[in-house]
């Protein structure tokens, strides 16, 4: 039941309706229900998702021992050990590379792949269920296989490589090779998946645009480039803030390519340690919940700063174009 | 028990139930019996004690929940912090059990329950691993031991022209010095195949000969700096893995396994419960190929674990009932015919059953006399409450070696400085 929302034609202006007292159900109604509709998100969000932030918060500034619990108020110590702390540096310019060194290919092949599967293709579903398929995988599975790939000793890669007479790499062990590693299992999952994303947002470009250009004379790139990216702006936008909120919490595959297991070290030389994986070293692995929470409020900073960042500067880049 | 059994990908799927927080609850079953859950790693062998468990003690549902080694630590952690979720019966390896021992008010005193009554049941290291304020707190009962000794591939050895024969290849390495000269040797003959498993492996086995490593025993203050076994352990193990002569492969994941199913190395130091790990890498088609002989330097010792029952238990004198019987020396013994984990108990390791028992496996190696001989002889080392800092720096130093990116010295210098870092 839905209160009147514009008046009946045939009552006069000089009569306002008393609604209130005709009504008073349903105006509460109008007013509450809405929120009502939304009231369950917010509650299991104030539920999981700021009570944990703001426990946190305060367990960050203790000397908090994973299993002990509290042992005393250090105030904001862990954040000053943090910032002196040349692991934590160390991981967030891993994060940053392996971020960029996956986001950036990833994002523009799906571009690329999108663009081609928006034509006429023969067998286009499948083709674009082919798309999903990475993505559905579990990303365990993944990081298992690509770790076989990428083995030292009996990897496919390898293998490859001495094929065409270069030598083998230990991808674990140099800081290049275990980025590119792992940005490849990155890359893999998420580049159908995005695609997918791009040519929804293709499919809603009006045709008479590219009827016009073609009228014009204009060719398929300039099409591409003129046309298809600027239309699917607010698209783009979107999977860059979130390929850079995932991509800076990566954990999953570099911790399963570390041959040293679920250690969250990354390597012999923390080479690849991510800050999600340093925060698991440091609370699960040495129980300091305390700095592993303020690595958590940094890393939720660092996060916030980068999306900002790339939304910003993908913004400009795509306006311009 | 193992020290690192890797299903990376269980690991994982822990890590997420950790991460959510999803765990049973202990209780009572439906059909009205007391329902115990038994957390372990690796393998125990403990299935079919616990049907004879249910049958002798009707009333009594026993659960088994297996996790991966590490994960299974760090679960039981966190079920601890959060107050629930943990099994009733939780086992904790040595390495671990110091970690666990600065919290011992989350679990049950044993002694409360008539635990010191066992005392005399296990060596008496073992037993004082266990306990706490001079054994007035019980916090574990023990299972395993893992007494050391050196796998070795006979075939390798031959084709290398070095014997084969258990009792001369013993000869051949009193100490790890000669070991390390058997691998000169060794790579002289068949520069193809390394001649050890990992660096790994070896600083660990010699540093577990000693008995202290990182930290002191008498006041548990940090020594690694100054203790010249660490030195001599790293330096020994690095320079080997310097000279190329390890395969650089860790332990017990799956590159170890293809690596053993394709004979890429020589010799793996095998505590107890490594033979059946070692076994399920290489496959039946390396049976013949295998064999066990004596570890350089004596014995030492890898591992071990504890029953422990967390305090947040609902049935927790049950629970106890339930470690006790599992850590009785006639369960401990068909354990030991099962799996080949070396029991702690001197009545069992003594058993001439116990002692009788050759593996077919490693060439009907003597395994059952090889493995007590070195538990005789063993020396506990002193781990330390903070050993879980420490340790891993030491390995990644070990590793940087191994991959030509560092060498021993600086590799020591670093890991040292690392510690040191970890535990001020």
């Amino acid at each position: 039941m839905a209160a009147p929302v514009t008046d009946s034609p045939l009552r006069t202006p000089q009569q306002p309706p008393s609604r209130k007292r005709r009504w008073p159900l349903a105006r509460l109604d109008t007013k509450v229900t809405p929120y009502l509709f939304v009231a369950p998100f917010f509650l299991i969000f104030g539920a999981f998702g700021l009570f944990p932030l703001l426990y946190t918060a305060w367990v960050s500034l203790h000397d908090w021992q994973l299993v002990d619990g509290q042992q005393g108020f250090v105030g904001l110590a862990n954040y000053y050990a943090l910032f002196g702390d040349p692991n934590f540096y160390n991981a967030l310019g891993n994060t940053v590379s392996m971020f960029l060194l996956s986001t950036i290919p990833q994002l523009l092949a799906a571009l690329g792949l999108a663009a081609l599967l928006d034509r006429g293709l023969r067998g286009r579903t499948f083709w674009r269920a082919g798309l999903l398929l990475p993505n559905v995988v579990s990303v365990v599975a993944v990081a298992l296989v690509f770790t076989q790939i990428f083995g030292r000793d009996f990897g496919i890669v390898n293998y490859l490589l001495e094929l065409v007479g270069l030598d083998r790499v230990n991808w674990q062990a140099d800081t290049w090779s275990s980025h590119l590693a792992v940005s490849a299992m990155v890359m893999w999952r998420w580049t159908g998946y995005n695609a997918l994303l791009y040519l929804a947002a293709m499919q809603s470009v009006p045709k008479d645009l590219y009827e016009a250009a073609t009228v014009d004379g204009a060719s398929r790139w300039r099409m591409f480039w003129s046309i298809t990216v600027p239309s699917i702006r607010p698209t783009i936008l979107f999977t860059i803030v979130v390929s850079t909120i995932g991509g800076m919490q990566l954990f999953v595959e570099p911790t399963l390519f570390d041959p040293k297991g679920a250690s969250g070290v990354g390597g012999s030389d923390r080479q690849f340690q991510t800050l999600t994986m340093y925060l698991y070293e440091k609370g699960f692995r040495l129980f300091d919940a305390g700095y592993a929470s303020a690595i958590a409020w940094v890393l939720f900073l660092v996060v916030l700063i980068f999306a900002l960042i790339n939304f910003t500067l993908a913004r400009r880049i795509a306006s311009k174009g | 028990m193992n020290n690192n059994a890797t299903r990376r990908a269980v690991a994982l799927a822990a890590a997420a139930v950790l991460a959510t927080g999803v765990a049973a609850c202990g209780g009572s079953a439906d059909d009205g019996k007391i329902r115990i859950t038994v957390g372990t790693f690796s393998d125990f062998g403990y299935e079919d004690l616990f049907a004879e468990y249910e049958k002798t003690h009707p009333n009594i549902k026993l659960e088994a929940r297996k996790l991966e080694f590490d994960a299974h630590h760090s679960q039981l952690a966190t079920q601890l912090a959060g107050g629930r979720g943990a099994a009733d019966v939780v086992a904790i390896e040595e390495g671990w059990l110091a970690q666990f021992r600065t919290s011992k008010d989350k679990f049950v005193n044993l002694a409360d329950l008539g635990a010191k009554d066992l005392k005399d049941q296990w060596v008496s290291w073992k037993w004082n691993q266990g306990i706490l304020e001079d054994g007035n707190f019980v916090l574990g009962l023990g299972t395993d031991m893992g007494s050391l000794a050196l796998c070795y591939r006979k075939d390798l050895f031959a084709a290398a022209g070095l014997p084969t024969e258990r009792g001369e290849v013993a000869k051949l390495w009193p100490t790890w010095e000669e070991y390390a000269k058997v691998a000169d040797r060794f790579k002289e003959k068949t520069p193809n195949v390394k001649f050890a498993g990992s660096a790994e492996n070896i600083y660990t086995a010699k540093l577990y000969q000693s008995e202290e490593g990182y930290f002191a025993k008498s006041d548990d203050s940090f020594i690694a700096d100054t203790n010249p076994k660490v030195k001599e352990a790293f330096l020994l193990a690095g320079g080997m893995g310097a000279k190329g002569q390890t395969a650089g492969i860790k332990p017990f994941t799956p590159e170890w396994t293809i690596a053993l199913k394709q004979g890429t190395f020589a010799t793996e130091t095998c505590a107890a419960w490594a033979l059946a790990q070692i076994k399920a890498g290489a496959g039946e088609g390396a049976a013949d190929k295998w064999d066990v002989t004596s570890v350089p330097g004596g014995s030492g010792n890898w591992g071990g674990s504890f029953l422990t029952v967390p305090k947040q238990g609902k049935n927790t004198k049950e629970a106890y009932e339930v470690a006790k019987y599992l850590t009785a020396p006639a369960q401990q013994k068909k354990i030991f015919a099962k799996t080949g984990n070396l029991p702690s108990e001197p009545a069992v390791y003594k058993d001439p059953e116990v002692l009788n028992k050759v593996d077919a496996y490693y060439n009907d190696a003597p395994v059952g006399q090889i493995f007590a001989a070195a538990a005789d002889s063993l020396k506990p080392n002193y781990r330390g409450t903070r050993d879980s800092k420490v340790r891993p720096r030491f390995n990644e130093a070990l590793a940087r070696i191994e991959q030509g990116k560092s060498n021993p010295d600086t590799a020591y210098g670093e890991a040292v400085t690392q510690s040191r870092n970890e535990v001020k």
